[in-house]
């Protein structure tokens, strides 16, 4: 029975670690992009700028064999039985989100966009915004699985700073097609400021379902 | 000591297999439905305890049992107990939660009725109410457990997976409690009516035990319990688990906890006398049926959280069977005492 009781709480112990772990990845993964898109705006595919890329596909890869690793976890070690299809849930759409930081990453490095100055604040303003809600999500997704009464304060803040970054991208939008660029430059432009605006709607859609796991997780 | 005597007691075995079937999953229903505790750990815990609250608390329920009728002889007994186990049975295949105590309370009563003697209404009246107070009490308890837990569970910001562990082993260690008061507080309901009878003698385990021929009684009803838990109690224990309400682990937990204290109030001789001590008042000794108990709470919980989840048609299936257990087990039991008295010449009562 003692054994019994060890055995359990260290694989426990293990888990949670892990679980924390993944949740690191994701802040990781969210300030290193903001970081890497400053750096490209100043000084487009820089060298500086490639090892962030890299620093950010290392993180994703990471992040991929934990969750992996979890996943697994879960289910040989029969554990929370009654939320484990739940948590799977969070730890995927949490995949999701640095998948997407990744792609945005790597679309710069590959597409090395023109990006006229002018643009420089609102784009940096937007990713700041989107990096904002991914770190919101992932405290709000933390506090899912320690202290469940503060997960709706933290949801609120990813509500707040999504529609926030959907009025940027609008507007960022607007002006650029106002512009005199050249359309393709609008259209190569449009669609990365589609794809930044795109992590805040993911982190959304993930918060929406994170309330209801949580109604669930109350006992 | 007359090796008929084994013969007259199957019946009380069949009991006790079908008290297994039928009553136990109770203990171990909402935790194996909830896919917390593996089928076979509960049912090994469940057996070893069982057989341990029944053979060292067992007299205190079945002394209430004998005053409701002295069954005096085996024959009388055996078909007590019988008509008991049939009505049981029959129970178990329609999947509903069974009262064993009801369907032997039903079955005494039946033999009273044919042997003409009185049914003693102040020994009756004191079960009959308790039928009353089991539900009402667990609920109670399941209340102030459930909040307190909710509360406990927001302040102490566990993590998720270290609660799941702590509410499996809880799971676990109530659910030996449980068992041991469904051994202690159940066992008069299988070997009860043969108390009078018994032909049994001590048995010795060397310096380390000895069972005084009552216990050695129980020891065999509650085997035949920990049989019934093991080869039939899989399915009841999903429909305790899974149909009632949908539960979460620690629902699971406030459960078989609420229903394991009011099982424990009616069977400990121990905590009754400390309560008078105490000056408080004392709840008789009494063989009370667990899925009372465990219906009780799951009510008191969906209550606590606002009654919405709470599947009536259920609870109003399982709260008929209350009323048609003991009927149908008097009736079974004095149409057979009939034929055993008639048809085979058995001594059913002793004048």
């Amino acid at each position: 029975m003692f054994h019994l009781r060890l055995s359990l709480f260290s694989r426990t112990k293990t888990l949670e670690e892990k679980i924390d772990s993944f949740h690191d990845k994701l802040l990781d993964v969210s300030m290193t992009f903001k970081k890497a898109v400053r750096e490209f705006l100043s000084n487009g595919r820089s060298e500086d700028y490639k090892k962030l890329s890299k620093q950010i596909k290392q993180i994703e890869h990471d992040a991929d064999n934990l969750r992996r690793d979890i996943e697994k976890k879960l289910y040989t070690q029969n554990l929370i039985p009654d939320l484990r299809a739940d948590v799977l849930h969070i730890i995927e759409n949490m995949d999701k989100v640095i998948n997407k930081f990744d792609e945005v990453a790597y679309k710069f490095y590959i597409e090395q966009p023109e990006i006229p100055e002018e643009y420089h604040r609102r784009i940096s303003e937007l990713c700041d915004q989107t990096s904002d809600c991914a770190e919101n999500m992932a405290i709000a997704s933390r506090a899912f699985f320690r202290d469940f009464s503060s997960v709706r304060d933290y949801s609120q803040k990813v509500y707040f700073i999504e529609h926030e970054s959907d009025l940027s991208s609008g507007r960022l939008k607007e002006a650029l097609f106002d512009s005199e660029l050249p359309l393709a430059n609008k259209l190569q432009l449009s669609s990365f400021i589609e794809e930044i605006a795109d992590i805040a709607d993911i982190a959304e859609d993930f918060i929406d379902e994170l309330l209801i796991f949580t109604i669930k997780r109350d006992i | 000591m007359d090796l008929s005597f084994f013969l007259y007691l199957s019946s009380g075995l069949f009991l006790g297999w079908s008290l297994g079937a039928g009553d136990a999953p109770n203990i171990f229903g909402t935790a194996v439905g909830t896919k917390m505790v593996k089928f076979r750990t509960a049912a090994a815990i469940a057996s070893l305890f069982i057989i341990i609250g029944a053979v060292s608390a067992g007299s205190g329920a079945s002394q209430t049992l004998g005053a409701l009728g002295s069954i005096n002889t085996l024959a009388g007994a055996f078909m007590t107990a019988l008509a008991a186990a049939l009505t049981v049975y029959w129970m178990v295949e329609l999947s509903l939660p069974i009262s064993t105590s009801q369907a032997i309370v039903g079955a005494i009563v039946g033999w009273n009725f044919y042997a003409g003697r009185q049914t003693d209404i102040g020994t009756l009246s004191k079960i009959v109410s308790t039928w009353v107070i089991c539900p009402v009490l667990s609920g109670l308890i399941a209340i102030t457990l459930y909040q307190t837990l909710k509360f406990l569970a927001r302040k102490s910001r566990l993590h998720l997976l270290r609660q799941d562990s702590y509410t499996r082993i809880g799971l676990i260690v109530v659910g030996a409690f449980g068992s041991y008061a469904l051994g202690a507080n159940n066992i008069a309901n299988v070997m009860g009516v043969f108390v009078n009878a018994n032909q049994l003698h001590a048995l010795s385990f060397g310096s380390f035990a000895e069972l005084n021929p009552t216990q050695v009684l129980f020891l065999i009803g509650a085997i035949a319990i920990s049989v019934g838990v093991i080869t039939r109690s899989h399915k009841v224990m999903y429909t305790i688990g899974c149909g009632v309400m949908k539960m979460s682990p620690l629902m699971a937990l406030v459960v078989v906890l609420s229903q394991s204290l009011v099982l424990f109030i009616f069977a400990s001789p121990n905590l009754r006398e400390m309560l008078i001590s105490l000056g408080l008042p004392a709840l008789p000794l009494v063989p009370v049926s667990s899925s009372q108990a465990v219906i009780g709470a799951v009510m008191g919980i969906g209550i606590a959280k606002g009654g919405r989840e709470l599947n009536w048609n259920i609870l109003l299936k399982t709260a008929a069977g209350w009323i048609t257990t003991p009927i149908i087990a008097a009736g079974i039991c004095y149409i057979s005492l009939f034929f055993l008295q008639n048809v085979f010449g058995q001594t059913v009562y002793l004048p």
